[in-house]
């Protein structure tokens, strides 16, 4: 589709929360040799990440972010009107995490609320979606929460996946401007389902429901086929969004890509002639935690936060699907709030 | 780029003498041409070449051979 603009809508605040477990990939992996694990971490630039424990879930850690946005906000739970979740890693198959959370945060019955069911490019969509609906009207505040357990559904000797992923939750509060609003907000979204099994748990859905082979309950991920995909689509993604709103690179002030892996990220701002210090990232400490990088880039990376005007910002999610959009947006540096942990004490849903 | 300056830039990123490779050369036998070493050797292609793979050539390439052919179809070999 073409670039989508949107005008009328903020960004109130943006809060994350991770587990509270570290793993040291080289002191706490005991599945391969240190230089094994030296060299894929090396490449892909992950250290450290958050570990849920088998209790928790993607709605657990989104469930604490937006409760601390809203308490920060002081929004009351029924003025929110809608709650989109994103998220590939569901509570249940259903009813939907959305409603589980509606439930979770108290929110009214006059608010939407559903999910969507994509990863890496998930909150550059969820933002749109919620965009659309302030603009729409009838929608006066919004939440979008963006959480994925990955860990959950990775093969522990599986080099390719083990030592990169970590777990996350966000949520994004966002609330009406009219025509009072600041600037447009732009977004490019695209999909390319011939690659669907370059990222795929092949088991556990209807289509195969009790495959008998347990890795196939786990993530396959072709990393070389996901590599092309990123180097050919994301550059051109970056063009789009940038003539179609008609800013140019030196006008944006970080570029928050999807924390896929230091390499390929690296080679993307070589290739675009993207300063690295617009490109932050944060994936030594917490690795690669799907979608909700994109949240948790903005809570975790040191930005330079001005006072006086708000950042523009391109976020670029790319991946599992094959799925891919930018969204061009402000944020005002206040909305940034301080991350939050989770540990696996969690209140679970009655 | 001729050939040789091919199969010297080859050996350069998988770090082996350029006298060890040759087009038959096959990617089991090249250590670092393991998957990490793949996605150097597509990287490298396109920043050095400005060369980005298809798909059938990324599950394709399985010898040096292969990668000279992908360099001569993209008009990178004389």
């Amino acid at each position: 589709m073409a670039l989508v603009r949107t005008s009328g809508a903020r960004i109130a605040a943006v809060c994350t929360c991770v587990p509270t477990r570290r793993f040291d990939n080289l002191k706490d992996s005991a599945e391969f040799s240190d230089e094994e694990i030296r060299k894929v971490t090396g490449m892909a630039g992950v250290a450290a990440r958050r570990l849920a424990g088998d209790a928790v879930c993607s709605s657990d850690l989104c469930v604490a972010a937006a409760k601390r946005a809203l308490d920060k906000l002081d929004w009351s739970p029924d003025s929110i009107d809608a709650l989109i979740m994103v998220t590939q890693t569901p509570d249940y198959f259903l009813p939907s995490t959305a409603c589980v959370v509606h439930q979770r945060l108290g929110l009214a019955d006059h608010c939407a609320a559903f999910d969507v069911g994509l990863g890496c490019s998930g909150y550059p969509y969820g933002m749109w979606l919620a965009a659309m609906m302030l603009q729409g009207g009838g929608v006066r505040r919004a939440l979008v929460l963006h959480g994925e357990t990955p860990t959950r559904f990775s093969d522990k000797a599986d080099r390719s996946v083990s030592l990169l992923f970590g777990d996350a939750g966000s949520a994004t509060a966002l609330e009406a401007t009219g025509s009072d609003g600041g600037d447009p907000w732009y977004y490019a979204l695209h999909s390319d389902g011939s690659g669907y099994n370059s990222m795929i748990i092949e088991s556990g859905g209807f289509r195969d429901r009790f495959g008998s082979d347990p890795r196939k309950h786990c993530v396959y991920m072709n990393g070389a086929l996901i590599f092309n995909f990123t180097i050919k689509r994301v550059p051109a993604l970056i063009d789009e969004t940038l003539t179609g709103s008609g800013f140019r690179a030196a006008d944006i002030d970080y570029f928050i890509f999807h924390q896929s892996n230091q390499f390929i990220m690296k080679h993307l701002c070589v290739k675009q002639s993207l300063p690295l210090e617009k490109v932050p990232i944060i994936l030594k400490e917490f690795g690669n935690t799907g979608g909700a990088s994109i949240p948790l880039t903005l809570t975790q990376a040191a930005l330079t936060r001005p006072q006086d005007r708000a950042l523009r910002l391109m976020l670029v999610g790319y991946g599992v699907g094959l799925s891919w959009g930018s969204a061009l947006v402000d944020l005002d540096p206040k909305a940034i709030l301080d991350s939050v942990e989770l540990d696996n004490c969690t209140e679970l849903p009655a | 780029m001729t050939q040789q300056e091919a199969v010297e830039w080859i050996a350069k990123l998988f770090e082996v003498p350029p006298d060890r490779l040759t087009p038959d050369t096959l990617r089991d036998d090249i250590p670092a041409w393991d998957s990490l070493g793949v996605l150097t050797l597509m990287a490298s292609l396109d920043s050095d070449h400005g060369i980005v793979l298809t798909d059938d050539d990324v599950q394709a390439i399985k010898r040096v051979g292969d990668i000279l052919d992908v360099m001569r179809r993209n008009g990178k070999l004389t």
